[in-house]
């Protein structure tokens, strides 16, 4: 007999997106299948980077929304794309582009000169996610590995050239450092991306590593750095005469580039991260922001209007500008459950969705229309991370991680520490006033049953349990003894309490402790 | 929760810093090495920001001089074209617990390189001259050995600069 999910149970869509990332972590070292994008040599808004660290803030977002005692369905994929974020695919485009010679910027073409090291000099749009992922990494599951000596480090050796290669050492901790005083050299307007551009975008993910930092330590660099931030642009405006973000500053003239075209991704994304620690005016704006930006279809679904982008100098640029999922994700960071449902709705109507191990994801299309005049284009970061990201997300979950994601308690609490390749979580949460650790599981069809497992941890200390599935007492124990009377394996390990199950397809189970407390009851 | 742990600021790893002090004395960073410092930058021209940060750090050095743990406050110009050592004399008479520090163009740069003080000139039409200079308002802690203990933005209050300044000079 299948069993019904709780009313909090994560979607079959949802779940999708999940396997999806944990999919694309899982390719082996520099197999980027279904992420390239439109783009050469990672330096757009489509790189893998980008990919993979927004692929890890929707974990970090739906463990803390939505499975919060599941830190082991979380924690393994978030550690395989920071592995791939360091890789030197991800970061050799910086060699390239740090000797400038962008068209807005020829007349410094001079003064770059070419940096291997990808986090020393500008380039926030990386440096930033390494920062703010591993520091959240920290504060989501309180495991410093990043805080080590060299845990970061950025090398490359080739042996065909390049001599000696090169090697650049960090850990979570120097970088932060790091990029706290490049903050405060330019005066808190921000760190440039390629040289001399300084984006609001590709600043805000620094300030969220920046309010990890502080998680972790006590101290207040958010704080100071927001605030220097808002007195900084005070002097530039944050929107346009529009009411769009500004795209960008020149570092060296100090000059704004409005945003004219009402490009959506530039309010979307900017909106969407900001919103972190800025809250009151990004949703202050966004009804007409979103307002210029939305196309109603006639099919009722919600469209995007993106902004051609005019040849340069005979020039098309090709850029993945994943409009459509930026919109999304914003809309689902206000909770505009409106629009992103429209939005969805469109996607999977006109984006032909699709399946692979178990994952769900839009694939790339590079055709902007049907033939009936319905938006088709899907650019890898929209198709693979964005609409899984929105689909997600909660109103304020990026906010919320920002503001701090735990309760003091939350790590001696009981949780899944270890889920095997054959089990989905869908729901997974302690409730301290029951002392019962909820959790939803469902076996994966297309993986053998000897996966299904998943490890009960840090119940060490909180007396007599009980296991139930729905209402029913499968098993019962204590630190010492274990009674199974139901269709259940299970077995004590140093980590805690393996259950291996193979039966209907979505089970509800509530493991229940006598204790409210590692401390054991009350005197 | 697993603590991440806050290194040492690497400040002033570039070599000694020469200036002239407001008595028109040359100085190096080397001179500050007998005993803790707390290093300012700013502008005499400034408005408010300098002012507001001298009078509160002044309060401080004062109690800290109480408390038997002098430390030595230094004012660094990010301003020299304007800001001769007479200039900072006069200016810093009502905050006798600080010494003024100028010096050519390459010597306050290489000062703010070192600090990674942020400076730059910024028209003003109220300014006399037409311009000022939005800076880094951080006030800096040196050790005797010119190591920085810690840095305090500019909100942070007198007492909560004290709170944090006593533990670290009793270290």
């Amino acid at each position: 007999m299948n069993h019904s999910a709780p009313l909090d149970a994560l979607t079959t869509q949802q779940v999708g997106h999940l396997r999806h990332f944990e999919n694309l972590s899982l390719q082996p070292a520099n197999d980027w299948s279904l992420m390239k994008g439109i783009g050469t040599g990672q330096d757009d808004f489509g790189a893998y980077r980008f990919q993979l660290a927004y692929m890890a803030y929707a974990l970090a977002i739906t463990h803390v929304h939505r499975l919060p005692a599941a830190p082991g369905a979380f924690k393994p994929i978030f550690e395989r794309l920071i592995a791939k974020l360091l890789l030197p695919e991800t970061w050799l485009y910086w060699r390239d582009v740090s000797r400038g010679g962008s068209i807005f910027n020829a007349h410094l073409k001079d003064q770059y000169i070419e940096e291997w090291d990808p986090v020393v000099r500008d380039n926030i749009m990386y440096s930033a996610y390494v920062q703010s992922l591993t520091l959240l990494y920290n504060v989501l599951f309180d495991d410093d590995r990043y805080a080590q000596p060299d845990a970061i480090t950025f090398e490359h050796w080739s042996y065909f050239w390049g001599g000696d290669g090169h090697r650049f050492h960090y850990d979570q901790n120097s970088l932060n450092e790091h990029l706290y005083w490049k903050m405060v050299e330019s005066g808190y307007l921000g760190v440039a991306c390629e040289p001399n551009c300084i984006f609001q975008i590709c600043n805000q993910p620094a300030i969220l590593g920046f309010r990890m930092n502080d998680l972790l330590t006590g101290g207040n660099l958010a704080e100071e750095v927001t605030r220097g931030y808002e007195q900084a642009w005070t002097q530039f405006g944050r929107l346009g005469d529009n009411g769009h973000y500004h795209v960008m500053l020149s570092e060296d003239t100090r000059t704004v580039r409005p945003n004219l075209a009402q490009a959506p991704w530039v309010d979307a994304w900017c909106g969407a991260l900001m919103n972190m620690w800025n809250g009151d005016f990004v949703r202050a704006h966004y009804p007409q922001q979103l307002a210029d930006l939305l196309l109603q279809e006639p099919d009722g679904t919600l469209s995007v209007k993106s902004a051609p982008r005019p040849p340069i100098n005979g020039h098309v640029v090709l850029n993945d500008d994943s409009d459509f999922g930026w919109i999304a994700a914003w809309a689902s960071e206000m909770g505009d459950e409106e629009t992103l449902r429209g939005l969805l709705h469109h996607a999977d109507r006109h984006m032909a969705p699709r399946w692979r191990d178990g994952g769900l994801y839009y694939p790339r299309n590079d055709v902007a229309v049907d033939a009936a005049g319905h938006r088709t284009l899907v650019e890898p970061m929209t198709g693979n991370v964005l609409l899984g990201y929105a689909r997600l997300n909660v109103r304020d979950g990026l906010q919320g991680i920002y503001r701090g994601p735990w309760v003091r308690t939350h790590f001696k609490e009981p949780a899944i520490i270890e889920v095997g390749g054959g089990i989905d979580i869908l729901q997974a949460r302690f409730e301290p006033a029951s002392h019962s650790l909820l959790f939803t599981l469902q076996v994966r069809a297309d993986h053998p049953v000897s996966e299904a497992w998943v490890v009960l941890g840090r119940i060490d200390g909180r007396g007599r349990w009980t296991l139930l599935f729905d209402s029913q007492i499968v098993a019962y124990g204590d630190a010492v003894k274990l009674s199974i009377s139901g269709p259940v394996q299970l077995r004590r390990t140093d980590a805690g309490l393996e259950l291996r199950w193979s039966g209907s397809r979505i089970q509800p189970m509530r493991l229940i402790f006598a204790n409210d407390c590692i401390d054991g009851p009350p005197a | 929760m697993t603590a991440a742990t806050t290194s040492k600021q690497s400040l002033l790893s570039g070599g000694e810093i020469e200036l002239i002090d407001h008595f028109g004395q040359p100085v190096s960073s080397h001179d500050w090495r007998d005993q803790c410092s707390l290093v300012l930058f700013g502008f005499t021209h400034c408005r408010v920001v300098c002012p507001r940060a001298l009078a509160r750090y002044g309060v401080v050095l004062d109690q800290l001089a109480a408390e038997g743990t002098p430390v030595r406050g230094l004012y660094i110009s990010v301003d020299p074209a304007r800001d001769s050592p007479q200039v900072m004399r006069d200016f810093l008479a009502p905050h006798p617990r600080f010494i003024g520090l100028t010096g050519s163009v390459e010597q306050i740069e290489r000062a703010k390189v070192a600090f990674r003080v942020f400076a730059r000139r910024a028209s003003d039409p109220d300014d006399s001259v037409g311009y000022r200079v939005p800076h880094t308002a951080i006030a800096y802690l040196l050790d005797a050995d010119g190591n920085c203990l810690a840095h305090f933005a500019d909100a942070f209050s007198g007492e909560e600069v004290l709170a944090r300044l006593r533990p670290l000079l009793a270290a």
